[in-house]
């Protein structure tokens, strides 16, 4: 199926420049990797770096710096020889999401805290304060909590996929919420739904339940 | 002196450099991409001739390293090398935030291996396009493009320093996008 919501052009141009928060670039990465017609619009993004790197005025390097960087080419070459493991081990389930997503995930499986009957998330440690990275995984037909937001909310679906009041969301969709912009995700009802999510500061919960699910969202930067 | 190759011979050797880690090949590219490197770095404000150094050399180890990943059906070597400078100052950044350390800008990018099902389209061809456009934009598309590139900043960065309206930031890029034939916009199906 093809994916239906892509980032906007700016985004995907701080992405390229390298402006983009860290949080922020994996949750691009993501659509990326199901999303070809962005993986194009990138390409050529980055095509301007390469037009700009050309352009510029060479910078005369050290006398020595060409022998000073041919003595390190030999160190640290394990890379390579990586061995392949990760959370797919732990839970098979995993095996299908993005390698990019799956390499951020700790071997021993995410870590899930159940936030309600059919949600778990488990939070990404990407190394930034503004936003926070994290992964949701709402049960088949599972229900979440009425949520608004304090800022900046972008989910990207990974599996399956989900419904709220504006539509259906499928693999690969980049769906941006702004402050306001209340919404109830509902699983569909034959598969349970992995996504992907950046929020820039406390999703606030309303209704009932809120008053003791709120403190499980709070923010804690790594 | 040694002749320039064209753009084709860059990849020739970053292929071989992939391939065969030559040594001989990896040179060549040094004398060449090395130096545009540190330039592109000194080009923002944020680094000094000491500093540039340091990353342009960090940046050629990684194109050692990674020089196997290159894939030139996907771009040209000079884009390519450029993706992975932008990494090392996004990494450079963050370690000096003294934030904790925990992944590098390579783990937070989408990576072309990961879906090899997918077959760029853009070559050479659009690079030269590019290189063609990029020199007849307006001065204030230039500017705002530039900062966004040699800098790293976002376009809410730059959108402060020169004082405008963001939408004025945006609406600059979109134009010069739009004149160097890129079509960003996402139809909706």
């Amino acid at each position: 199926m093809a994916v239906r919501l892509h980032p906007d052009a700016d985004q995907l141009v701080d992405y390229s420049s390298g402006g983009l928060s860290p949080a922020l670039c994996v949750s691009v990465s993501a659509h990326l990797h199901f999303c070809d017609a962005c993986r194009l619009r990138n390409d050529q993004l980055a095509e301007i770096g390469g037009v700009l790197l050309e352009d510029v005025n060479p910078e005369l390097l050290g006398e020595c710096a060409l022998d000073e960087v041919l003595s390190k080419l030999d160190e640290n070459t394990d890379i390579a020889s990586k061995v392949v493991t990760g959370p797919q081990d732990v839970e098979p389930e995993l095996a299908k999401l993005p390698q990019m997503v799956r390499s951020l995930l700790p071997d021993t499986g995410p870590r899930w805290r159940f936030l309600s009957p059919s949600l778990r998330v488990s939070k990404i440690p990407v190394g930034e304060t503004r936003y926070e990275l994290s992964l949701h995984k709402i049960k088949a037909g599972g229900k979440t909590p009425d949520h608004d937001h304090n800022g900046l909310e972008v989910t990207v679906v990974l599996q399956g996929s989900f419904s709220d009041e504006s539509g259906v969301y499928n693999e690969g969709d980049f769906i941006v919420r702004r402050p306001g912009e209340i919404h109830k995700p509902i699983a569909s009802q034959h598969e349970e739904c992995i996504s992907l999510s950046v929020e820039e500061a406390p999703i606030r919960l309303v209704g009932p339940v809120s008053r003791f699910l709120n403190p499980f969202f709070s923010f804690n930067p790594q | 002196m040694l002749v320039d190759p064209s753009r084709d011979e860059w990849s020739d050797l970053l292929s071989k450099v992939g391939m065969e880690k030559d040594k001989e090949a990896f040179s060549r590219l040094f004398a060449h991409f090395a130096p545009l490197v540190k330039g592109f770095l000194m080009k923002g404000s944020s680094f000094g001739h000491e500093l540039a150094e340091e990353l342009s050399q960090e940046t050629m180890i990684k194109v050692w390293r990674k020089a196997d990943s290159f894939n030139r059906q996907k771009s040209s070597a000079s884009t390519w090398i450029y993706t992975i400078a932008r990494n090392s100052r996004i990494d450079w950044f963050r370690r000096e935030a003294r934030r904790q350390r925990i992944l590098e800008a390579d783990d937070l990018y989408e990576q072309a291996e990961d879906n090899p099902a997918y077959l760029s389209l853009v070559q050479l061809r659009n690079q030269k396009s590019i290189q063609k456009n990029i020199k007849t934009l307006p001065q204030e598309q230039l500017e705002v493009l530039t900062k966004i590139y040699y800098e790293g900043k976002t376009h809410t960065e730059v959108a402060e320093e020169l004082v405008l309206p963001l939408g004025t930031v945006k609406s600059r890029i979109r134009l010069a996008l739009k004149k160097m034939n890129l079509q960003l916009e996402a139809e909706e199906k």
